[in-house]
């Protein structure tokens, strides 16, 4: 999967060779051309970088690196004013490498008002899941590109409440999450009364799907999610749910199918794949939810 | 004024009673300490409660879930052969002819009618959805009965599209 990713973003930085600039809008973006038609948007688009000052590096290095970051800001005590982008330069030789060291950089030296969620830096938790560069990712995980001409930016998770700057309100997400009954139910007892067993085989079948961290960063890069999030189950929540109906020891299955065997659940998925190219541990949402399909269709 | 308050247990107790009590916003450091952690305002976004039920979830019916997706699957494969067939074989039958009518009509209802539950979700334009999924009732009848004719009293799709092709 890792090699996978790999050569798909090597085929991708060829892709502006053969694409018009028209056509080469990274997926799952927020905004996009916003220089050219700046004034004409609804108050929801971020004031652009241009019209925001720029927090530059308190401690720079003798010979620095610099770079800058955009930062989606947006605080509710100030409801009226529109969200905006403020630009902030780090010096690389002073920051970690991942996109999580210069936030909490950020944070710590430069501006304390910045607000994001993060807790494990190690890709475990899925707390600072957020928009860089385009693509859903986890901070974490993300590396800082080193070359000072890029400059990073960085927005909430597209298609989310913003609660404050970075952080997005996934109380949908969690409650979608409960709706699928994300446990293991059962009537009869094991034949020992000790535990439920299953064959290393009916374990295999599991793999590629507990380790989701429910980050929201497949979710929240599906098209169809942000037209139908109300009903729509999404591409996590549909992961978990084939973790479920795939379980051996679980003994609801059918209850589970027919809670999902409606128009708005899954059949909103079509086959879109964002959310497995998004995924920042590699999983396969889309494949999980064409195993939901079929297991219903030879029902 | 932690290490005050290590020096003497009766400051102490003191300080903690002061943190616990409603009275705070008179202990002038406390209030510092509390509103400093608490930078902004509560907002609600969304109504708050009851934040931990499910969602709920949309209601089972007979011709929508897994039969719908199956018959458009099979629609889909079907009109693959059913398409290529006529111009591969070179030969023209009007059951075939009228078997790709049908399921091209249909295939494009199905496919529009997915294209309006995701644009029009009900929630936000019940009226829009209505009428546009009536409207598109009425363009799949007209299409199909204009097929119908074309197939009865002209020359039938295939052959149709042989000529223009051949124009």
């Amino acid at each position: 999967m890792a090699s996978l990713r790999t050569t798909s973003r090597l085929v991708a930085s060829t892709k502006p060779l053969f694409r018009p600039a028209v056509f080469a809008r990274p997926y799952a973006t927020v905004e996009q051309g916003m220089e050219s038609s700046r004034g004409n948007y609804a108050s929801s688009k971020p004031v652009s970088e241009t019209n925001t000052s720029t927090v530059q590096d308190p401690k720079p290095s003798e010979t620095p690196n610099v770079k800058t970051f955009h930062i989606y800001r947006w605080n509710p005590d100030h409801p009226t004013e529109k969200p905006k982008m403020q630009s902030y330069q780090l010096d690389l030789k002073k920051t970690g490498p991942m996109m999580l060291d210069a936030l909490i950089r950020i944070k710590n030296e430069l501006d304390p008002t910045l607000t994001f969620r993060r807790s494990c830096r190690e890709g475990i938790c899925g707390s600072c899941a957020m928009n860089i560069d385009g693509v859903n990712t986890l901070a974490c995980l993300c590396r800082i590109p080193t070359e000072s001409s890029h400059e990073a930016r960085i927005y909430p998770l597209p298609h989310t409440y913003v609660v404050k700057d970075l952080v997005p309100d996934l109380t949908q997400f969690y409650k979608q999450y409960k709706s699928i009954k994300p446990y293991l139910q059962r009537d009869t007892k094991s034949e020992d009364g000790l535990e439920n067993r299953q064959s290393p085989e009916e374990r295999k079948k599991l793999d590629g799907l507990y380790e989701c961290i429910l980050c929201a960063c497949c979710s929240t890069s599906c098209p169809s999610y942000w037209w139908n999030s109300e009903e729509y189950l999404g591409p996590a929540i549909l992961l978990q749910s084939y973790r479920w109906l795939a379980d051996s020891r679980d003994e609801k299955t059918a209850e589970r199918k027919h809670a999902l065997d409606n128009s708005m659940s899954v059949y909103r998925c079509h086959t879109i794949l964002n959310c497995s190219r998004t995924c920042p541990k590699g999983l396969n949402p889309a494949r999980a939810i064409a195993e939901i399909k079929k297991m219903l269709a030879t029902n | 004024m932690a290490s005050i308050a290590r020096q003497s247990p009766l400051l102490r107790q003191t300080c903690l009673s002061a943190f616990r009590s409603p009275f705070v916003g008179k202990n002038a450091a406390g209030v510092s300490q509390v509103v400093a952690f608490h930078a902004s305002a509560k907002k609600q976004i969304l109504p708050p409660l009851p934040l931990n039920d499910p969602a709920p979830i949309p209601k089972p019916h007979p011709s929508e879930g897994s039969y719908h997706w199956t018959f458009e699957r099979l629609v889909s494969i079907g009109l693959i052969p059913v398409t290529i067939a006529p111009f591969a074989a070179g030969s023209l039958s009007p059951i075939m002819d009228a078997i790709l009518c049908s399921l091209l009509v249909v295939h494009s209802h199905v496919g529009f009618q997915s294209s309006i539950i995701d644009y029009f979700p009900e929630r936000r334009v019940p009226k829009t959805r209505t009428f546009l999924n009536w409207l598109l009732r009425g363009f799949t009848l007209t299409t199909a009965l204009g097929l119908y004719e074309f197939e009865t009293n002209d020359v039938g799709l295939t052959e149709g599209i042989r000529r223009i092709w051949k124009a």
